[in-house]
């Protein structure tokens, strides 16, 4: 059974002479333990493709479906909740709390949400991801990558059914990209999570299960 | 909670701001309302101190008692639980060395208005009286003679009382006979005494019978109707709730803007699930906080800076009204930080995160 499913999503911003099909109609589903890239150039639509898929946007037209739930019928609280439970995102942006240590910011995560990793399993990512002795500081002491990987591993640590990153691995350097690629591979096999990376960078989609490509709002499967 | 306690910790200086106007502005409400109440006493602590419910003045008195002249056997009781007769003087008492204006009481030694006597004995001859005990802080002692500005008689201060202001002056308390001595000079008496008032106590001010030129009054309408009473608390109070008002559009701003700043953090939460709920929670506890800390820390500068007030300042404390400005100020605040939650609610994760 498909974990995530978008059927018959479109997507349009404005109206009018200014409308812009920043998605056409798509037909999407990732199952369990699926590792998904999604390529395309700037502009193609693959943020607004993965922010529908996590349910941070409403698509104009179609339904998006995460582990049996109707994400687009849902009121705003309870999509909140469904995110929380289902979706580990990996963001362009930082999406770090300035004034928490990494420590905290996992307990944050156990504060509102039940099931996250447990301390072991935790301490394994952390080393994995090569973070585990920044767990004390904050993020405006860290540099870009380690931020990255922080945000990985927030994104990991509530056992999500489903991963979106967008751009993972783009402030890394290429070994720690292959790495981190290598470690996000692990984790959906691991944990069957269906992970979709949105990236550019084409060495990192070979280990990968299916591969998108994107061009002004069309998918097609490569 | 956990967020809110971290973020104060992780950003001291801001937060001790935002408490610091807290702080000021509590200062300023529990001072004035402190210099209202001492007002307020310095106004009516002696009529308090009767435990009285009403008083009888003349109809033409307009409740001034100066101006309200009857006689002692106008009221003799009817529908009153006690009652009895008050005379008063108001004169520049000298000691040779000091001036104070003072009121002088005539007070029958045996009725419940005859004040206690905290230093000293009671009057029993003619001549003799109890005094205000903030006299001694203005230079008179046990002993001391007094000249009256109306009067050739002199006084004998021989027993001192506590709380015994009347608008804005010490009282003197005296016996009918000494009073009549000072107003009329030797070689009188005898008739019925001329008095001032009659001070009752009794639940059923309604009930009293008296004669159509007199009238009977609430102490509390009494002593309202002192000249500029009410005009001085009035203004103290408008300040208090202007201050209200004021701090609430202030903190209200200034929440406003550190949630303003605040909007991407709480976008990329928001965008990982956590509820508006949560974070608006986080919110109001963290006012919570922060005013609970400025209004205390507030309570405590006042407290401080009476210690070191001269005693002419008259200011005086009713904890029970401080704690309820305290909460009101914090509940000001609260609102403040309600404002804040309808912009956290508000808030999209997706332009937030500006994916
Ligand atoms: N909120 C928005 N309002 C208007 N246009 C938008 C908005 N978000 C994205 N777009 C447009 O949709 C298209 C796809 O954007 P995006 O998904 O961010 O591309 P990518 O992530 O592939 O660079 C772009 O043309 C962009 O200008
Ligand atoms: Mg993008």
């Amino acid at each position: 059974m498909a974990i995530l499913e978008l059927n018959k999503v479109r997507k349009t911003f404005g109206a009018g002479r200014t409308q812009v099909e920043a998605m056409k109609q798509t037909n999407f589903r990732a199952e369990k333990g699926e590792l998904i890239a999604i390529i395309g150039p700037s502009g193609s639509g693959k943020s607004t493709f993965l922010t529908i898929a996590g349910g941070l946007q409403t698509p104009t037209e179609g339904e998006v479906v995460i582990n049996g739930a109707p994400m687009t019928r849902l009121k705003e609280k309870k999509r909140a909740k469904l995110r929380l439970k289902e979706v580990g995102f990996v963001l362009q942006a930082s999406n770090l709390v300035p004034f928490l240590n990494i420590q905290q910011q996992m307990q944050l995560l156990d504060k509102v949400k039940k099931d996250n990793m447990k301390q072991e399993e935790a301490q394994q990512l952390y080393q994995s991801l090569g973070i585990e002795h920044l767990l004390g500081h904050f993020p405006k002491d860290l540099s870009g990558g380690e931020r990255q990987r922080v945000a990985i591993a927030k994104a990991l640590y509530t056992n999500p059914s489903v991963i979106l990153a967008d751009e993972p691995t783009a402030s890394l350097d290429s070994d720690r990209a292959f790495e981190v690629m290598d470690m996000i591979k692990g984790i959906t096999k691991e944990k069957q999570t269906a992970t979709i990376v949105v990236t550019h960078d084409t060495r990192l989609i070979d280990d990968c299960d299916k591969v998108y490509q994107i061009t002004d709002g069309e998918m097609t499967h490569q | 909670m956990f967020l809110a306690w971290n973020e104060i910790k992780n950003n001291k200086l801001r937060f001790i701001l935002v408490i610091g106007v807290l702080m000021l502005v509590s200062y300023l409400v529990f001072f004035l309302s402190g210099l209202a109440n001492g007002l307020e006493q310095l106004n009516r602590e002696a009529v308090d101190k009767w435990e009285a419910d009403g008083i009888i003045l003349t109809e033409e008195s307009d409740l001034r008692l100066p101006q309200s002249l009857l006689a002692e056997d106008d009221f003799a009781g009817e529908g009153a639980a006690d009652y009895t007769a008050l005379a008063q003087l108001s004169a520049i008492a000298n000691n040779g060395d000091q001036k104070a204006n003072v009121f002088i009481f005539a007070v029958n030694d045996e009725s419940f208005i005859m004040p206690n006597v905290t230093e000293g004995e009671v009057f029993t001859e003619l001549g003799e009286v109890i005094a205000d005990d903030t006299l001694k802080e203005e230079g008179f002692a046990l002993g001391d003679e007094l000249t009256l500005s109306s009067t050739e008689e002199t006084v004998q201060i021989v027993g001192f009382t506590d709380k015994a202001r009347f608008h804005a002056a010490p009282v003197l308390f005296t016996g009918f006979d000494t009073l009549d001595l000072l107003r009329y000079g030797e070689g009188t008496g005898g008739e019925s005494e001329a008095v001032n008032a009659f001070v009752i106590r009794g639940d059923h001010l309604d009930q009293i019978q008296v004669d159509d030129e007199l009238q009977v009054v609430s102490t509390n309408t009494f002593i309202e109707n002192l000249p500029g009473y009410t005009e001085q608390n009035l203004t103290l109070t408008l300040m208090i709730y202007f201050l209200f008002v004021i701090s609430a559009v202030v903190l209200a701003i200034f929440l406003y803007v550190l949630t303003i700043q605040k909007v991407s953090m709480f976008g990329v939460m928001k965008a990982q699930g956590v509820s508006s709920s949560y974070l608006a929670c986080s919110v109001i506890a963290q006012t919570f906080l922060l005013s609970l800390a400025g209004v205390l820390i507030g309570f405590i500068l006042t407290m401080i800076t009476s210690i070191f007030l001269p005693t002419s300042v008259p200011i005086a404390f009713q904890y029970i009204e401080m704690l309820i400005y305290g909460v009101i100020l914090m509940a000001v605040s609260m609102m403040g930080a309600f404002i804040s939650v309808q912009t956290i609610v508000r808030i999209d994760p997706l332009k937030a995160i500006g994916g």
